[in-house]
């Protein structure tokens, strides 16, 4: 029942290195046969076996083997993994022994490709095993697994669906006009399509959460010279990152530094203090400390409780969107608002309570909801949104059904897209590319 | 050894079958100039209306106008017979209305024998074909069952529902494709024996009524245009008196009494096992599937203007005679009807039509062509189109030139022939609009422009036609120019004169511009502002080229779009498959790898409508393509 097109592949499934244990994997027609070379014998399916590993009368590693047989496997073909233990010389023996009868090194990405060219996954859901395996927090991997589940690929289906349900009673007036039969009313055609453009507008706004979850935010600590950034960096990485003294306009270029928070991977920018300067140097450095701000998820601006809320400070907050105040030096002065002390670490836990409160509310995604996390996925849904809209548009300005339809034949597309029912071959080499050997 | 003394004729092509294929078949090929028979086994059969009175309608009118403007004779025929003109979905946009006659059937079917008889290169042979004559896979022409040999290079089966025919009224079964003549047995095996695989479908028909025996007084007047719109370029006037139609509608009444004998329908008590098609549906299968529809509208259609009979559109049947007797006379004014002609099912082999290249022929055998209902088509306007083409490309191989395949974005033909050889079909095949991905490009207002000039370059079309098809176009573009540049600008003048029709402009703007206003007025415009040159070029036009004109202008967005849309899938079309390639590819399924070996698609286009087949395996199609091109080169 296996598709006799494939070839056979092998690849290593964890990371070349000294580890506990190695994956091998092989996949294709002669995977039974390779195995049962190796081992010496015939194999039962989706048990795990212990066996001795012979190539050519050579002992090669004792090992653990679970066999699936196609279409039950990942990639839908007869498939197996191996177990061995984790030195690069025994993965790299056994790959050769596999290759040596009859398989091939696999492309990166080439058991991900399998399996979707077999019908066991879609697009959407590819790309979240790439997500999964990149990986660098725990709400990334959960969001990996929602959409591996089918979450965002089942909400775009059911679009899609809704979609092809008004442009097929569109197509039956047309095409059956003169049968005498009611097929939809405008007035209808026109809910259902509101209802879809709300139902995109629902994906799209999980964007800024998604994008947040997989790539990271980014937080830009902002201050008068002096007021404690640096301090604030070293503190909050755990280290002497930054250069500290008592010089004002101490930090010139961005010093950068990430760490997490609320789950998220979070990007800390430390900047040169803000203020007039006729140093051509820390000019510049200002200059890329506003630009910074201006691109940040999330903006700290520090005051030093010493010298308290400057003009000059009044100034740089007037430009900018909801930062987050913070006074510094709280064992020198008292702060009216949120504060903190570098020297007794004083106000320090409850800053990065507030920030973990800000990134899960903000930023992070509530579990097992479609989201889009990433650019592929964010055009698709917006080209079928405006789509959509120029359709309301013809619809209301009284344009005749075959307009309207064109329109919705766009966005249903945009919708296939998506999950890669409609797709062309470059989508499909982007989205394996980025996968490591063996997935 | 002994001679025998056997009877043999020269052609350059034979078609074999006159109906609404052979016949367009036929004529294209000997107005090219070559020697054409066609075998019929009846002269007077030749164009007759088997099902419904009526050419055109929705997306068949479409066809109608490509076979006009091609060079064929479908439109022109239907103009001298018709007795009922009415262009559907006229509010629906000039992408979807298809033009429809009523016809007198005995007309019709005189004109198009007269129309064969005026080609001096075209024979009518009267007899039945046996078998074909062929050298292993290429076809060399046709038995007669008078032992006649006709010596061909190229043969056209347009035999229709003729291939192993049968014929079901209730119980009863009779052998043969149309009420009164025989079906053709033979040739089926023929087709077998060249190793084509054959399916089987069904079609229906409505019983026909004694015209003297309805009162028209309690039906609905269902009226034609008031101005006929003629189909062919080449007409000038409607000749016929035009007559109205009457509307009737089935109830409570019928549909119980063809619920309570649906075990003695055929496709019901299995009696029949072939596939009818879901969209031209039997009353007994329109009371099954729609149950909660009280009433199905019938449509009465006369026969002809002498003709004593009714055709009753909506109601085929194939119930015995004695439930159809009991659900006319529920009609109103049928009360008292006489049915002339009982309703029946045809049931008949057609070819899977995935064994046909683009060109129609027959994948793999040398010169033979098949068009029409045999290639699993309903409806005479799909026949006569594939005809054409299907003549089109038997000329061109007699005459050793390119093939002639429209492609899906040209013609409503090109689409239909498309899916046929690439989708196949399992009921008979129907022209739809919405089967055209790219059919505001598809409008019967831009017929002669698209296809006309394809028909000159063959040598098809005639020279009236020609001065015509560009006469139109003349004065088309004209008016076209002139509203693109024409501008009002406003200044005071102009807003009060414009204020006086309820236009408005806030700067200036061709007269194209004002022309997409959906509100907008083009009579009372013209009457209005002075612009006499513009007048002059819209006086110059008939009532359909200035709607042409103006929809043009009006959806000039959306047509330009899908244009681009079109040229960038064209790309795939471009990207030919190579004749002998093997399928067995990594990553392609087996079950992909046996429907792309059968439809053995010419272009990755092609390919990538097959039902079934990925945009994955197309993507490693294009790779494997490319690899082989690089590795030639
Ligand atoms: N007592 C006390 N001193 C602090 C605190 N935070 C920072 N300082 C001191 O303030 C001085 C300036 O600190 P930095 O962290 O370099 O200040 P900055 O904002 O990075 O200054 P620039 O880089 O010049 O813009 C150093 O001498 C720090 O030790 C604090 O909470 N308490
Ligand atoms: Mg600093």
């Amino acid at each position: 029942m296996s598709s006799a097109a494939f070839d056979t592949i092998v690849a290593p499934a964890t990371p070349v290195g000294r580890s506990a244990l190695a994956v091998v994997r092989i996949d294709g027609p002669r995977t039974s046969a390779i195995i049962d070379t190796l081992t010496g014998g015939p194999s039962d399916q989706r048990i795990a076996v212990h066996r001795y590993l012979n190539h050519n009368g050579e002992l090669l590693d004792d090992c653990v083997v679970v066999r699936y047989v196609a279409p039950h496997s990942f990639t839908g073909n007869d498939l197996a993994e191996l177990t061995l233990h984790g030195n690069p010389l025994l993965v790299e023996r056994v790959i050769a022994a596999a290759v040596e009868l009859g398989a091939r090194i696999a492309e990166p990405g080439e058991f991900t490709e399998r399996a979707v060219l077999n019908g066991k996954l879609d697009l959407v859901q590819a790309e979240s095993i790439a997500d999964l395996i990149a990986a660098r927090t725990t709400l990334q991997a959960k969001l990996s697994l929602t959409n591996l589940r089918g979450a965002l690929s089942t909400k775009a289906q059911g679009i899609r669906e809704s979609l092809l349900f008004v442009i097929s009673r569109l197509e039956a007036a047309l095409d059956f006009s003169e049968e005498g039969y009611d097929f939809i009313s405008r007035a209808e055609a026109r809910a259902k399509i509101e209802e879809a453009i709300a139902a995109c507008r629902s994906i799209s706004d999980t964007w800024r959460r998604g994008r947040a979850t997989t790539a990271g935010l980014s937080l830009v600590i902002l201050g008068r010279p002096n007021a404690g950034k640096s301090t604030l960096l070293n503190r909050l990485v755990g280290s002497e990152r930054a250069i500290v003294t008592p010089i004002p306009g101490t930090t010139r270029d961005i010093v950068r530094e990430t760490i997490e928070i609320g789950g998220l991977p979070v990007t800390i920018a430390d900047t040169a203090g803000l203020r007039e300067s006729s140093d051509v140097v820390e000019g510049i450095g200002i200059e890329r400390a506003r630009e910074a701000a201006a691109g940040a998820d999330i903006v700290l601006y520090l005051i030093d409780a010493t010298s308290g809320r400057t003009a000059e400070d009044e100034r740089e907050l007037a430009t900018l969107d909801e930062p987050l105040l913070v006074w510094t030096k709280n064992d020198l002065a008292p702060a009216p608002g949120l504060a903190i002390s570098a020297k007794t670490d004083a106000g320090v836990s409850e800053l990065l309570a507030r920030l973990d409160a800000l990134v899960r509310d903000q930023f992070a995604v509530p579990e097992s909801s479609a989201t889009i996390v990433n650019e592929r996925q964010r055009q698709a849904i917006t080209a079928c949104e405006q789509s959509l809209e120029v359709a309301l548009q013809s619809l209301d300005a009284g344009y005749e059904e075959p307009i309207v339809v064109v329109d919705l034949y766009r966005a249903s597309n945009a919708l296939g897209v998506l999950t890669g029912a409609i797709t062309n071959d470059d989508i499909l080499t982007e989205i394996f590319s980025k996968f490591c050997i063996g997935k | 050894m002994f001679h025998v003394e056997r009877m043999e004729q020269r052609f350059d092509i034979v078609v074999i079958g006159g109906g609404h294929a052979g016949a367009e078949a036929a004529r294209v090929a000997a107005r090219g100039g070559a020697k054409v028979a066609l075998v019929t086994m009846l002269r007077e059969a030749i164009g007759r209306m088997s099902c419904n009175p009526a050419i055109g309608g929705l997306a068949k009118g479409n066809l109608v106008k490509e076979i006009d403007a091609l060079g064929g004779l479908m439109g022109e025929a239907t103009d001298r017979a018709g007795i009922q003109f009415k262009v559907l979905n006229r509010s629906k946009g000039p992408a979807v209305q298809g033009p429809r006659a009523q016809c007198d059937r005995d007309i019709y079917a005189a004109t198009v024998l007269e129309l064969l008889e005026q080609e001096p290169n075209l024979t009518i042979v009267e007899s039945a074909v046996t078998s074909l004559l062929h050298d292993g896979k290429a076809v060399r022409g046709a038995l007669l069952q008078d032992e006649t040999r006709l010596n061909a290079r190229a043969v056209i089966v347009t035999t229709g529902t003729f291939l192993r025919a049968l014929m079901h009224s209730g119980e009863v079964k009779t052998a043969g494709g149309r009420f009164g003549e025989p079906s053709a047995e033979t040739l089926s095996d023929s087709l077998r024996a060249l190793g084509l695989q054959l399916g089987r479908l069904k079609t229906g028909t409505p019983p026909r009524i004694l015209r003297d025996s309805v009162d028209f007084s309690k039906m609905e007047e269902a009226p034609g245009d008031a101005v006929p719109r003629p189909f062919s370029i080449i007409t000038d006037r409607i000749p016929l008196p035009q007559v109205l139609c009457h509307l009737t509608y089935t109830g409570t009444e019928a549909h119980e009494l063809i619920r309570a004998n649906l075990h003695r329908a055929p496709m019901y008590s299995g009696q029949i096992a072939a596939a009818g098609p879901r969209y031209c549906p039997s009353i007994e299968d329109k009371v099954v599937r729609f149950a909660d529809k009280e009433r199905h509208q019938v449509f009465v259609e006369p026969e002809g203007l002498q003709h004593p009979w009714l055709y009753l559109n909506g109601i085929s049947t194939s119930l015995p005679p004695d439930v159809q007797d009991g659900v006319v006379r529920s009609l109103a004014g049928f009360e008292h009807a006489v049915i002339a002609r009982y309703g029946y099912a045809v049931e008949y082999d057609f070819v899977n039509p995935e064994q046909l290249e683009p060109t129609l022929a027959v994948r793999d055998v040398d010169g033979l062509y098949l068009a029409g209902q045999i290639n699993g088509t309903s409806g005479y306007e799909e026949a006569a189109a594939q005809g054409l083409l299907a003549g089109l490309n038997a000329l061109q191989l007699v005459r050793d030139r390119e093939p002639v395949i429209l492609r899906r974005d040209e013609a409503y033909a090109g689409v239909m022939i498309d899916d046929l050889v690439t989708l196949g079909t399992t009921e008979p095949y129907r022209m739809f609009t919405s089967r055209a991905e790219h059919r505001l490009l598809l409008g019967c207002d831009s017929v002669y422009e698209r296809l006309s000039p394809i028909a000159a370059r063959l040598g098809v079309l005639d020279g009236e036609r020609k001065r015509r098809v560009d006469g139109r176009q003349e004065r088309v573009t004209r008016a076209r120019d002139l509203s693109l540049n024409t501008f009002l600008t406003p200044d005071r003048e102009t807003v009060v004169l414009l204020d006086g029709m309820e236009l408005s402009i806030s700067e200036k703007s061709s007269v194209a511009k004002l022309l997409q206003r959906p509100d907008f007025n083009l009579t009372r415009f013209l009457d209005t502002v002075s612009l006499p040159g513009l007048r002059a070029a819209f006086e110059a036009l008939n009532e359909e080229e200035t709607e042409a004109v103006v929809s043009r202008l009006r959806y000039s967005g959306y047509i330009e779009r899908q244009e681009r849309e079109a040229a960038k899938l064209s790309q795939d079309e471009a990207v030919a498959i190579p004749a002998g390639i093997s399928y067995a590819l990594p990553g392609l399924s087996r079950e992909m790898v046996e429907k792309l070996s059968f439809v053995r698609p010419v272009s990755l286009g092609q390919a990538s409508r097959i039902p079934g087949v990925t945009p994955a395996a197309i993507a490693i199609l294009r790779m494997h393509i490319r690899r082989g091109v690089r590795a030639a080169s």
